[in-house]
């Protein structure tokens, strides 16, 4: 059955290919009108509708939390409050043409320009130590155009999709076979991981390498490699956290015994100074009450706000932790922003929509026409799903602080319009879906 | 294919030609959509990422929002509400006719934080050279200050003037500094200075009283601070929600009203100060006037005092006295003592021996008790023996011959210690005893000011012990006893009153901010003492001594005056001699004095401590302390009181006049004028005109005093030595100050009395001073002196 199916569907292939005829392949996704054209009955569904559904849904409530968390700071600290809202907006904007234009992109030339989308990343993040803009003590950003209403954007979120992209596409060259051996299954996805990190690390942006790691352990894993080496990095990873801990207590102070190690006394203890400034903010992640005016200072102003949110927030605009108490609020913070004002219920409502779109991306993950197709929503679903958890983590002090934005909600064009673009490309790919009608006939 | 845009065709093939073949086999590559195992692992992915990842974030809002939401709503709110306190205003002290004693005004705490200000970068050592520079505050305190980086609130100055908040504003904006805050305060100030300041204390840095009715009012004077709530933006400047938010309105300190009055007050403290440079006071003094027919305090003075706008200074007098210690922990610790004793409100916490003033009381007492009338005739043999036992033991009087036979009045004008013993036992001591109690000697006045310091008696056992008549006779006539200066005046007042015992107060009223009277204190009567007729009795034997007694220096001319001598050995001797030297012991001379003697509107009790046997004038109470009441009196009785002076023909030659403006007139006219009224004149110069005189119109001079007139002639312009007077009589004194054109006025003791000598001038001996200036002396009868008993 499976086999017949797969000759039908290389027959209706070949002969759309055949319309199309050897030149190549089109940029645009015509396949509606190849299908007018090659007299088949039934029409493509499209673009998948739940998945624009949630991203303008998402996109708007974002829009309106910024507007809602900028206009705060920005009464005191410029003389156009909504000029972060308005920048924010054009971007949604163009944004949503982006999105609606790359969706209508064959998947093909994704896969088709994968390795080269992947040496132009690598290329820009060897670039950014060289000409990038420098702030707070990193550079992570390229600046395009003139001195003003200059288009900055970060290399390393080009970086994450050209990951996707690349990884997809070495999966389904590689086939399952060869992803199971270290050679082919490990080997070339670490030495590009290593390479991203690597130039990260350079800027430095430690966000961006969590991302980048485990979105590379996600893609290998779903593209097949053996298990065993993933369990085989988890162990490593965990000796050396035990390792770190066991060696911060045996240095600090307190001599404590090991029958004495419980989560209480390895809180208040700890002591990862040494590691320099993520080792605070590890130390500020454990206790931030120790130091409530420096290393503490944002998570226990986020908490705050996420505290007083309470079942139904304060209401939507009535924000009391946004007039200057809450650093980054409409960045980084913007998810405090939202719990404040709409509470409980409000938040879990954002978090409802984010759930439903990335459930939704593993199922056309699922549903898609092929394995690159697959592997490539799989890997921006789960890129989607990697910031939301840690930015959200972050927020509720789950987690350290790392720098991850919340996607479609905090401020920020290039990235908004990187979110965009992935979306569109799930889309494309969702557009070549099959219809399950269409399977049924046939 | 007619609506597609071809991009690449042909040549994004490049060089590497596609075929269908290649394409399809691209295609079949991706045949197997979804193996199994990537199935598995997708739905796993989708389990993690897409639901437990938000299971445990909705767990942990819940958490968060929910379960903890009160307590991260307390702790968020503590952060944004900003509490602004406004500062009560502290109660005005006014006086009773309402001046003002204390006030306060509005004024700013400066203080940083130095936790806020190690978050800056900004360099801490040009901040505390600004402030420093600014603010007059040592560099090395406020750079200790900014180094205790984990405190908030590091006063750097306590309420600094405006002119000076100002130029740390500046210096703020200038460099944009951080960590240098304001609060409102409020300053205490005292216009009149060291004026009463013993009665109204004085408040400590945070504005609480530490002494005086500062501190016993201080609940009624504090009033409650107010606070402004509100929700704020982090930097605490805006209100940022309207309608959020709390207002207590501060509630302003009552006012408190004194019965004190500060003309009086001025009076006593102008003579006071005087005396102790005239006299040489050793020990400092005490001085109370009360109202005799209410109770209520006028003034109390104490020397040495302070000035409670700057309570830990001393006054370059007493600063002086310490000049000569050269270490400096013998130093400090004078001056602490020093602080101390200014501080020190004695006329109502210490206690002395009152010795003859205390006689009064003793006939009042005789008097009521019929041991004694005003016709009982005394006998002074220079000493009287009383039982002691199965012996006799004797008590001397001041006058070793005796004052031979006495009535009733010359035995208290003479100021009579075997009088007195001789009516102790008359009256006996049980009634001595519980007339003792009766006047209040055994318990506080009940005085609403400080705490009031303890009388020291024989134990009623013993006083009453018949075998013993000692203590009786030693307590007659004022020895072997301590009361407190107020307990004296106030039962004196009872004596002169009507036998009144007045409860005496100096808080006449309390009124809120809006001037509604909260308390209000009324004349209380604890108790009749005496009958008004006794008590008329005693007023007029008080008047015999002024008029012809011990205390005739008290007289003034126009006014009927009573009082009472006394002169006491100070027990608590100064450590300035030696024990043994008895020739030299240390005396408490007082006076008591009340006016006008039929219907006595003020008394005054005085205590110089301790004169120095260097002044060369004899120590007793009338010599030094009787004069400078009679000044206290002749000042206040006027101008306080409303009281005039109503002369005899008799009284006219002793007074002191104002001399009138005789420039500008003809000669003849002003010749006239000064001869009417009482003085002598002298004309130098032809003219017609009067072109100048000495002393300048409005002088104050002693009537019959020779003008010297210049018609025509300049008046000589040049500085002239004034001459030593002390010990000289009138006459005498007035022709050396003429003879080098100065003039004279007088008080004390009649001009006229042939006794009468001067005691000491108001510029000294030897000083330069313009020519037709006018010296007064204190003229004190000589024989005018109660002797001090040894």
């Amino acid at each position: 059955m499976a086999k017949q199916e797969n000759v039908r569907n290389i027959n209706s292939f070949s002969e759309h290919e055949a319309n199309i005829g050897d030149e190549g392949f089109f940029l645009w996704d015509d396949r509606e009108l190849s299908d007018e054209l090659s007299d088949t009955k039934v029409k493509s569904p499209g673009i998948d509708k739940p998945m624009l559904v949630l991203t303008i849904v998402i996109l708007l409530i974002g829009l309106i939390m910024v507007l809602s968390a900028s206009f705060a700071r920005g009464s005191y600290t410029s003389s156009e409050p909504l000029r972060l809202f308005f920048r924010q907006f054009t971007f949604a904007i163009t944004g949503i043409v982006l999105m609606l234009v790359v969706s209508r992109i064959n998947s093909r030339v994704f896969s088709r320009f994968s390795m080269q989308i992947l040496l132009i990343s690598i290329i820009l993040l060897v670039l950014v130590p060289i000409i990038g803009i420098r702030a707070n003590g990193a550079r992570r950003w390229i600046g395009l155009g003139g001195e003003n209403g200059m288009l900055t954007f970060q290399p390393s979120e080009i970086a994450k999709l050209a990951l996707i992209l690349a990884f997809s596409q070495m999966a389904c060259v590689l086939k399952e076979d060869r992803m199971k051996t270290f050679k082919f299954g490990v080997l070339p996805f670490a030495i590009i991981t290593v390479i991203m990190v690597g130039l990260l690390r350079l800027q430095p942006h430690m966000s961006a390498m969590i991302i980048i790691m485990a979105l590379a352990a996600v893609m290998m894993f779903a593209g097949g490699t053996q298990l065993r080496w993933f369990l085989l990095v988890i162990a490593m990873l965990a000796a050396m956290i035990c390792g770190l801990i066991f060696f911060q207590l045996r240095s600090s102070d307190a001599n404590i015994s090991l029958s004495d190690m419980s989560v209480d006394t390895i809180r208040a203890t700890a002591d990862f100074s040494a590691l320099g400034y993520e080792g605070r903010r590890i130390n500020a992640w454990m206790n931030p009450d120790d130091d409530p005016l420096r290393g503490g200072f944002q998570i226990r102003q986020s908490l705050n706000a996420v505290g007083s949110g309470g079942l139904l927030g304060l209401g939507l605009g009535q924000s009391r932790q946004k007039y200057l108490y809450l650093p980054e609020e409409h960045n980084d913070y913007i998810f405090a922003i939202v719990s404040e004002e709409l509470g409980f219920i409000g938040a879990m409502l954002v978090l409802m929509l984010f759930a439903l779109m990335i459930v939704r991306g593993y199922w056309l993950a699922i549903h898609a026409s092929d394995k690159f197709g697959t592997l490539v929503i799989i890997g921006i679903t789960s890129l989607l799903a990697l910031q939301v958890f840690l930015n959200i983590a972050v927020v509720t002090n789950l987690l350290p602080a790392t720098g991850i934005s919340l996607p479609f909600f905090s401020y920020g064009g290039t990235a908004l319009w990187l979110q965009l673009i992935q979306i569109g490309i799930i889309l494309a790919i969702s557009r070549e879906i099959p219809p399950p009608t269409k399977e049924k006939t046939r | 294919m007619s609506g597609g845009i071809r991009v690449g065709s042909g040549k994004g093939a490049g060089g590497r030609p596609r075929t269908i073949s290649g394409e399809k086999s691209r295609k079949r590559k991706n045949e197997q959509r979804l193996s199994k195992g990537l199935l598995v692992r997708t739905l796993f992915l989708l389990t993690v990422c897409g639901i437990v990842a938000f299971v445990i974030l909705a767990a942990r809002l819940y958490d968060i929002q929910i379960v903890n939401n009160s307590y991260y709503e307390s702790r968020t709110l503590s952060g944004q509400l900003r509490e602004t306190s406004i500062k009560a205003s502290r109660g005005t002290i006014y006086d009773r006719n309402n001046r003002i004693l204390a006030m306060s005004g509005p004024v700013e705490n400066i203080f940083i934080s130095p936790l806020e200000m190690s978050l800056t970068d900004q360099d801490s050592r040009f901040v505390a050279e600004g402030l420093s520079y600014i603010l007059g505050v040592d560099f090395s305190s406020i750079m200790e200050r900014i180094g205790r980086t984990s405190s908030q609130y590091q006063v750097i100055k306590h309420r600094a003037p405006s002119h000076e908040t100002e130029r740390v504003r500046d210096f703020i904006s200038e460099y944009k500094l951080k960590g240098i805050h304001f609060e409102p305060a409020t300053m205490r100030y005292y216009p009149n200075d060291s004026l009463a300041s013993q009665i109204l204390g004085f408040v400590g840095t945070d504005n609480s009283g530490l002494d005086g009715i500062e501190r016993r009012l201080d609940s009624h004077l504090t009033g409650v601070d107010g606070r402004i709530i509100r929700l704020t933006n982090a930097k605490g400047t805006e209100l940022m929600l309207a309608g959020f938010g709390d207002y207590y309105e501060a509630q302003h300190g009552n006012n408190i009203i004194l019965t004190a009055d500060l003309s009086i007050q001025y009076y006593i403290e102008k003579h006071l100060a005087q005396a102790i440079i005239d006299y040489d006071i050793l020990g400092g003094a005490i001085c109370i006037a009360m109202d005799p027919r209410t109770g209520e305090i006028l003034a109390i003075a104490n020397y040495p005092t302070f000035d409670p706008n700057n309570f830990l200074r001393l006054s370059d007098f007493e600063m002086e006295r310490l000049s000569h210690i050269e270490d400096e922990d013998e130093f400090d610790e004078a001056f602490r003592n020093a602080q101390f004793r200014q501080w020190r409100n004695r006329a109502i916490s210490d206690s002395y021996e009152p010795g003859s003033v205390f006689k009064l009381i003793t006939f009042a007492m005789a008097l009521e008790e019929n041991a004694a009338n005003m016709d009982t005739v005394f006998h002074c043999y220079g000493s009287i023996d009383v039982r002691l036992y199965d012996d006799v033991s004797s008590r001397n009087c001041w006058r070793r011959w005796g004052h031979g036979e006495m009535t009733f009045s010359t035995a208290f004008q003479n100021s009579c210690n075997v009088a007195c013993v001789e009516m102790g036992l008359r009256i006996t001591a049980p009634k001595f005893y519980k007339y003792i109690e009766a006047f209040g000697f055994f318990s506080s006045t009940g005085l609403d000011s400080a705490a009031e310091g303890r009388s020291l008696w024989w134990d009623r056992n013993v006083f009453l012990d018949r075998n013993n008549q000692t203590q009786l006779a030693s307590a007659s006539f004022g020895q072997t006893f301590r009361i407190t200066p107020i307990q004296m005046i106030t039962a004196a007042a009872a004596t002169v009153n009507g036998g009144y015992l007045m409860q005496p107060y100096l808080v006449k009223q309390i009124t809120d901010g809006d001037g509604n009277i909260i308390e209000a204190n009324e004349p209380t009567v604890v108790r009749q003492v005496l009958s008004n007729e006794t008590s008329a009795l005693v007023r007029s034997i008080m008047e015999g001594v002024v008029t012809d007694g011990t205390g005739k220096n008290a007289g003034i001319r126009g006014y009927r005056i009573g009082g009472k001598t006394g002169t006491s050995e100070n027990i608590e001797q100064l450590a300035i001699r030696a024990e043994d030297d008895n020739s030299n012991k240390d005396y408490i001379t007082s006076f008591i004095g009340f006016a006008p003697a039929d219907n006595p509107e003020i008394m005054i009790l005085l205590l110089l401590d301790t004169p120095s046997h260097d002044t060369g004038i004899y120590i007793s109470g009338g010599t030094m302390a009787a004069p400078v009441v009679g000044k206290m009196l002749a000042d206040i009785l006027p101008m306080s009181l409303g009281i005039m002076p109503q002369y005899t023909d008799e009284d006219i030659v002793d007074i002191n006049i104002h001399v009138p403006r005789v420039t500008g007139r003809n000669v003849e006219s002003a010749k006239e004028l000064l001869e009417n009224q009482g003085f002598r004149y002298r004309v130098i110069g032809n003219a017609e005109l009067v072109t100048g005189q000495i002393p300048a119109p409005n002088a104050f001079v002693a009537s019959g005093s020779e003008i010297i007139i210049y018609a025509g002639e300049d008046v000589p312009r040049e500085q002239v030595e004034v001459p030593h007077l002390s010990g000289l009589n009138y006459v005498q004194a007035r022709d050396a100050l003429a003879g080098r054109g100065l003039f004279i006025r007088t008080t004390g003791a009649t001009k006229s009395d042939s006794k009468a000598q001067v005691s000491v001038q108001s510029i000294a001996a030897g000083r330069e001073v313009q020519f037709g200036s006018v010296v007064e002396v204190t003229l004190i009868d000589a024989d005018a002196v109660e002797r001090r008993t040894n």
